[in-house]
Parts: structure tokens; sequence; C-alpha cells
């Protein structure tokens, strides 16, 4: 216990004498933290939005029209399509539905639909299948291929393809360039604490003549390195949300089709992911940083 | 209490620290090591404290090879090894107190325990006025007194001192002699390095004199020079 209260009493003694060090680890790690959580918030809207787009991909089959399938056609091959195993849902919309729901999509515009006497929307099912990649999307829809009340399927065809190409793009890229970020900061604090201990290489020389251990040596500077990280990486969360938040703000008001993802992003676990790399680069910068020193 | 055996230790390329030194040095021994600059003074005191490793023999202190001592264990060695330098080496940023409590602090003795016997410590070597006193604050002789404080702390069976009257002047150098006289009478055993003529001619102690890492002479009550 004693122990514990000298080791901190020399980590913020130590911490408050260098102030202009201090800062200056702060400032590294608030600025790779601020850009690493920057690059995470992105990745969960992205993410976000991709997953937004990936369950809208589904397989739409429109029936004849003139005339209508008979309620048995349409339950027959509803029953059928249950038996796939790539389907996840298949739900069947009539016409009277699909009317109801257009006039609600557009119940701005009520005129829209005055001169309409009679519903002109087909009866469709709409599938959303486990697997939603190009080729299942593909085989699934084939299969509507010479069923007698089956109008046209539609699924998007090319445009499916190249949206699963960019997201898996999107996805690597961010995990590299997340990977990238996270060395370029652990080396960056590393230097910052090497420097501040180089400083005080001296003071290391006379504890280790004293016949301090290295352990005895290392805590109070892996207790600055871990204060400093957990500072530099609280304030850089702090900034994140409140950016994000008001950014987040302006956009939706701004651009309200674009529907932003506002609930994309869990605060919790980037608050957790921010403050726990800032506290483990800032530890593992003061043992790194502190190694060549011990060796006397 | 300290043996050489055939020590040599060269610095890299071919600089020679100690050239085939065998000597003893008995328990509650006061011995001064001297010298012209580079003789082997410091390098001697390097190898006790096991800052450097001898290139040929072995260095043996209370009955413990160096060069099989674990790194681990090379603090415990030092804790048992009083050291004095010529430049003081304190922190900093302690006060004269919290710089010879430190010592005691590294071996685990408690806060209220280091801190009662740092204060009658500091007030043997006459500085109980200047406990709260940071080392800028301090003259050159108050500041060795400190560091001799807290060499002697945990009373250590050995006692060594680089150079210790090397900054100061010829008054205040025979209060830090005195001082560490009154040390050797408690049974810890002194070895000093030093230049100080005076000194050595006037206290008829063992001399051991060093030229180009070698001993050139042991004397059991010698003087500087040769007589």
């Amino acid at each position: 216990m004693g122990k514990i209260s000298f080791f901190l009493k020399e980590a913020f003694g130590s911490l408050l004498r260098n102030y202009f060090m201090t800062i200056a680890a702060l400032v590294t790690v608030f600025l790779s933290i601020l850009v690493l959580g920057a690059v995470l918030v992105f990745v969960f809207m992205t993410d976000a939005a991709l997953k937004d787009v990936e369950q809208k991909v589904q397989v739409a089959v429109y029936l004849k029209t003139d005339p209508d399938p008979s309620a048995e056609e349409v339950a027959a091959l509803q029953a059928k399509i249950a038996t796939w195993p790539e389907i996840k849902t298949c739900t069947f919309v009539d016409k009277e539905t699909g009317l109801q729901r257009m006039k609600e999509e557009f119940a701005d515009r009520p005129e829209l639909f005055e001169s309409i006497t009679r519903n002109p929307l087909p009866g469709m099912f709409e599938i959303t299948l486990n697997d939603p990649s190009p080729a299942v999307v593909e085989e699934v829809a084939s299969r509507f291929e010479g069923e007698p009340i089956v109008d046209e399927v539609r699924y998007g065809e090319k445009y499916v393809e190249k949206l699963f190409a960019l997201t898996d793009q999107a996805r690597n890229v961010m995990l590299i360039f997340i990977a990238l970020l996270g060395v370029v900061a652990v080396l960056l604090i590393a230097n910052t604490i090497r420097l501040s201990i180089f400083a005080r290489r001296r003071e290391v020389e006379i504890m280790k003549l004293v016949g301090a251990t290295n352990w005895f040596i290392r805590w109070p500077f892996v207790i600055e390195g871990v204060t400093v990280g957990f500072l530099g990486a609280l304030l850089a969360t702090v900034v994140i949300i409140l950016v994000n938040n008001y950014l987040l703000g302006r956009v939706s008001t701004a651009l309200p089709f674009l529907r932003v993802p506002v609930d994309a992003v869990p605060y919790t676990i980037v608050t957790g992911v921010l403050i726990g790399v800032g506290v483990f680069i800032g530890a593992l910068g003061s043992a790194i940083g502190l190694r060549r020193f011990l060796k006397v | 209490m300290i043996k050489f055996e055939d020590v040599t230790k060269i610095y890299p390329p071919s600089t020679v620290g100690l050239e085939r030194v065998t000597l003893e040095i008995e328990k509650g021994e006061f011995v001064f090591l001297v010298g012209p600059s580079g003789s082997g003074k410091s390098t001697f005191i390097r190898l006790l404290l096991r800052e450097i490793q001898p290139d040929r023999g072995r260095v043996i202190v209370g009955g413990k090879d160096l060069a099989t001592l674990r790194s681990w264990k090379v603090p415990y060695l030092r804790r048992n090894i009083g050291c004095v330098f010529q430049d003081f080496k304190l922190l900093p940023n302690k006060t004269a107190l919290e710089n010879v409590m430190y010592a005691l602090l590294v071996t685990g003795s408690a806060n209220s325990a280091s801190k009662k016997r740092a204060i009658e410590i500091l007030n043997l070597v006459g500085l109980g006025h200047k406990v709260d006193s940071y080392p800028h604050e301090l003259s050159g002789g108050e500041q060795q007194r400190v560091s001799i404080a807290r060499a002697f702390v945990n009373h250590p069976p050995l006692l060594v001192a680089d150079e210790p009257t090397g900054n100061l002047d010829p008054e205040t150098s025979l209060g830090i002699m005195q001082l560490l006289y009154r040390i050797n009478k408690t049974g810890t055993t002194v070895i000093m390095a030093t230049h100080d003529r005076e000194m050595v001619d006037r206290m008829r102690r063992r001399v051991i004199a060093l030229e180009a890492g070698r001993v050139v002479r042991d004397q059991k009550r010698g003087g500087y020079g040769e007589d």
C-alpha cells in the first residue's frame, strides 16, 4: 500500500514537473487517438450504411396482372418458394397493400392518386435471402423462368455485383488503414515517451546505483504513461462524440434523403476501444522507452 | 570481503581499464585507491558495482563471484554497497530527506520508518536543519554529506567513494574525510579513490596505487607517493 502511494506520488510529481513533456506526449496521444477514432466512427457508419443496402437487396417477383392470378395459384407458388433453402423470408404483397404503401410513401402529394380509378399495381413476392451474394441472387431469380403466373423478376442484376465488390473492398481498406494507424500511434507515442525518459536518464542511472530494482524504477514511468494515454484518449473521445453529433445533426437536416444512420456508432464501444488503446499504448510506450536505460 | 583475481578489463577497441589485477581487501579496512586519471580507479569501482564485467579474471564481493550473479540480483548487491561520487549523484527533484529516503524505500522499507531513519542519519552528518532543501539549494560540501548519508543509511558492509572530495575545498574535504573515517569505525569497509595527496598522507591507511591499469604499489600504512 505504501509502495503504491509512493509510486503514484512519484508519477504525478514528475508529470507536473516535466509539464512540457507531459503536454507533448498528451498532444501526441490525443492526435493519434483522434485520427484512430475518426476512422473507427467512419467504419461504423459505412458499415451500417452498407448493411442497410444489403438488407434491401432482395428479389422482387412481380406477378401477371391481366388477369390477376387466383389466390390458389399464389399460395401454391409461395409454398414452393418456401421450400428453397436459400430463402430467408418470402412475403406476398397483394395489390391493395402495394397501393396502400405507395400512398403512404407519397403522403404529401395526395393529388397523384385522385385520378386513379382502378389499382394498376401487380401483386408481388418480396424475397430476402440468407446469403445475398450475387451468385445466389441470380440462381434464385432464374428459377422463376417459366412460372406461368410470374411476369417479371427484378433483383438489380449488375448493380448487386458491383455493390458487393465495393463493400468488400471498403471493409478491407478500412481494416488495413486502422492497423497502420495503430502502429503509427504506438511508434509516435513510444518515441515521445522515450524522449521524455532520455531527459531523465541520469535519474534512472542514480536509482539503479542506489539499488532500485527495474520494476521499482519502472512503475512510476508506467503510471505516467497510462495517465497520459488515458487523458489523451479521453479528450479525443469527447471531441469525436461532440463533433460527430454536431455533424450528424447538420447533415440530417440539410440532406434528409441521405438517411444518415444516426445510431450507427455505438458510443460505449468506441469510448471503450479508444480509451483502452490509449492506456495500452501509454503503458507500452513507457515500457519500450525505458528499456534501453535500465541496462546499467 | 573483496577479492580481485587476475582481473583484466579492456574497453574496446584497446584501452586498458585494468590489467591483471590481483588483490584482497579485508572486512573493516580503509583503503585509498590512488593514481593519475585513466589509471583504472573508476574501472575498479565500476567492476565492484557490476556496472561492467571483467574480460578476464574474477571479481568476488562478499563471497559471491559477480560474473555468476544473475542480473536481477544486481540491485540487491548494490544495496550492500554504499556509493559516493565526485558529482554527488543526487536526484535533483527530491529534497535532501527524500534523497536519503529513496535508498531505504527501494529496499521495501516502510515510509514512516524510512523517514525516521533518514532524519537520524542527516542529523548525524550535520544536516538536520536542511532536510527539506533541494540539492541546488545546498553547497557542494552539503550535497556530498547528503550523498554520504544516502550511502550509509542502510548500514552497508561496504562503502565505495569515487573522488568524493574532488569538487570540494580543503576544509570541506576534511569534514567529508572525518565522516568517512567515522563510518569506517562502525565496521564498514571503505574504499576511496582519490587524487587528494594531502588527505592520503595525513590518514596513513592502506594505499593501492594504480598506473595504466596495473597495481604498482600496495602499502599497509602508505602515503600518496613513494616513501
